[in-house]
């Protein structure tokens, strides 16, 4: 479903991706892990087209899409999450998951009809809300709700393209524990053929979600496997400094 | 996202109102400044559709003004088209005009953008400046109104004119109203909010902004048509940047983003500049210390400050009032 091969990007003197080489199948979840500055976010650049790779290519359901604008690639099914909130603050968080249906139905840039009041717009707000526990929070202003509401709107903004592949950048970043509990049940409920690849510090998230995990250092692929390999792996335990299992 | 309220509702009703009373009571030259206003309320709702939801400040909207004039003059006259046709060939001119400077400019912002509009501009002046065809520096006089005898209305009659004017700037609000709820007006706010998360998801946000802007210019190519028949004469100081200065200062004055804002800045402005013209040359100062007033304020423009006050008042006392009529609420007083 999502391929890259042989990905590199440098910043000046400076190498971010170094050949990264990953496929990932149709309904595949996997966890991208990695310490600060691994270059994951890098990663997730490329792959939407935020990033213009040095070298390498993108493929996304078997089509090269590296010449594509970050737009054409979100329209052929490639979506992705935040990790620091990226919402329309001023407008609600129906309008917010509305934008976003809009956009997946077509109605986007017709001039004749109001997108948001579309009945499949309609429906496809009300089933990402459900998804993603926003129901209650759907005619509040973005601004006016906790940080944790907008981490789950975050992800049904992403969800509400109805993408192949989702792309989430650390969907827990800064909620508490509670709400990292809801974050569980959120990536185990969504669809089983939905490809999510998911760059997480959450170690019991990134088990508990992962089919597969990938462990990048410095930008290079150091581990690639099941989770269950990754717990026991010497190398991951020297870059992570064993933080994880002692914990 | 634009919305009316209630009031929104009341402002526009007083201002249509007002400008029908005035329209069917006032004399020549209350006529003459009636129609001045509404020919700049039709030129500020353009730059407010552009500027107040889709974030683009533009400077060229005098100049896209002037386009749809000289577009009507060329046709109407040297061209010998008819009339009707002649305005609607300047709406479209100026309108094609305008969405080649947004594509261009859609991918600049803030004050990149502004100055990107202002060199359209001043382009535009130039070359009307120094075009013999169009009449140079000389401009083109003679200019004829549209001919709506066979439906029984003189628009050479002040009054008629004024109340033709009236009627294509409720056309205007209307299709301005449209335009912002439409699906192509909601992705417009979502790229004003965050351009970054609308190209994520997928919108070509360059050909979103490039088609509002072209919108934008068919409402300021009209106001320019009417312009050019308002005073029967056109020169390149319509295409001047303080035409643009002019209409932005109008809109801030009146309320940014909020449509009838600018229409109450337009009031506002033209009556302002004919009262304090008669009283002193230096009326400029006055009107600038106003404007440094509403900025600094933090209200937005006139409009918004009002808004601000009694909007939540009114709109919470229609609420009350909507629940007392239905049976719930009754049977709660109860």
């Amino acid at each position: 479903m999502l391929e890259t091969r042989n990905l590199s990007k440098s910043f000046g003197a400076i190498q971010v991706t170094r050949n990264v080489s990953l496929k990932l199948e149709r309904g595949e979840r996997r966890v991208i892990l990695g310490p600060n500055g691994a270059g994951k976010t890098t990663l997730f650049n490329l792959l939407v087209g935020e990033l213009t790779p040095d070298a390498g290519s993108v493929h996304l359901a078997g089509e090269d899409v590296t010449a594509l604008p970050v737009a054409k690639r979100a329209r052929r099914g490639l979506s992705r999450s935040y990790q620091k909130n990226t919402l329309f603050d001023g407008l609600t968080v129906e309008q917010n998951l509305g934008l976003a249906a809009a956009l997946y139905t077509g109605h986007a840039t017709r001039l004749w009809s109001d997108s948001l009041a579309k009945p499949e717009v309609r429906e496809i707000v009300a089933e990402v809300a459900e998804q993603v526990n926003l129901m209650p929070h759907l005619h509040a202003r973005v601004s006016e709700v906790s940080y944790g509401v907008r981490r789950q709107l975050e992800v049904g903004v992403a969800l509400a393209t109805r993408p192949l592949v989702l792309l989430m950048d650390e969907p827990t970043s800064g909620v508490g524990p509670e709400m990292s509990k809801g974050f569980h049940d959120l990536l185990n409920n969504l669809p089983r053929d939905l490809t999510l690849l998911i760059i997480e510090h959450d170690m019991d998230l990134a088990f508990d979600v992962a089919d597969t995990i990938t462990v990048l250092n410095y930008g290079e692929v150091v581990f690639d496997g099941l989770p269950e390999e990754a717990r026991g792996s010497k190398l991951l335990k020297e870059i992570y400094l064993g933080s994880w299992e002692d914990a | 996202m634009f919305k009316h309220n209630t009031l929104r509702y009341a402002v526009l009703v007083l201002l249509a109102a007002g400008a029908l009373f005035q329209a069917l009571t006032a004399e020549y030259f209350g006529l003459e400044i009636l129609t001045e206003i509404l020919i700049l309320a039709m030129l500020v709702l353009a730059l407010d559709i552009v500027a107040g939801f889709g974030g683009m400040v533009s400077l060229c909207h005098g100049a896209l003004m002037g386009v749809g004039a000289y577009a009507f003059a060329l046709l109407a006259g040297q061209a010998g088209i008819a009339p009707v046709l002649a305005m609607a060939g300047a709406v479209a001119f100026s309108g094609g005009i305008a969405w080649v400077i947004g594509a261009i400019c859609a991918r600049s912002h803030g004050i990149y953008f502004i100055m990107a509009t202002l060199a359209f501009g001043q382009m535009a002046y130039s070359f009307v400046f120094e075009s013999p065809v169009l009449g140079g520096d000389d401009g083109i006089s003679g200019i004829a109104r549209l001919d709506l005898t066979q439906i029984g209305v003189d628009l050479n009659d002040s009054r008629s004119f004024a109340l033709f004017c009236l009627a294509l700037l409720a056309v205007v609000y209307g299709a301005s109203v449209l335009i912002l709820r439409s699906g192509l007006g909601r992705s417009l706010s979502g790229v004003m909010h965050n351009e970054q998360r609308m190209r994520a998801l997928g919108l070509t946000v360059w050909r979103v902004k490039a088609d509002v802007f072209g919108l934008s210019g068919m409402i300021a190519g009209l106001a320019g048509a009417l312009a050019a028949q308002h005073s029967m004469f056109i020169s390149p100081g319509l295409l001047s940047w303080t035409v643009s200065g002019e209409a932005l200062v109008v809109v801030i004055l009146g309320g940014l983003g909020t449509l009838v804002g600018p229409l109450v800045g337009a009031v506002a402005f033209v009556v302002l500049k004919h009262e304090l013209s008669a009283i002193t040359t230096y009326w400029h100062l006055i009107v600038g210390v106003i404007l440094i007033a509403v900025v600094m304020s933090r209200a937005n423009g006139i409009f918004g400050w009002i808004e601000a006050r009694w909007g939540a008042r009114i709109e919470r006392r229609v609420a009350d009032a909507t629940r007392k009529q239905q049976p719930d609420g009754v049977a709660s007083d109860a």
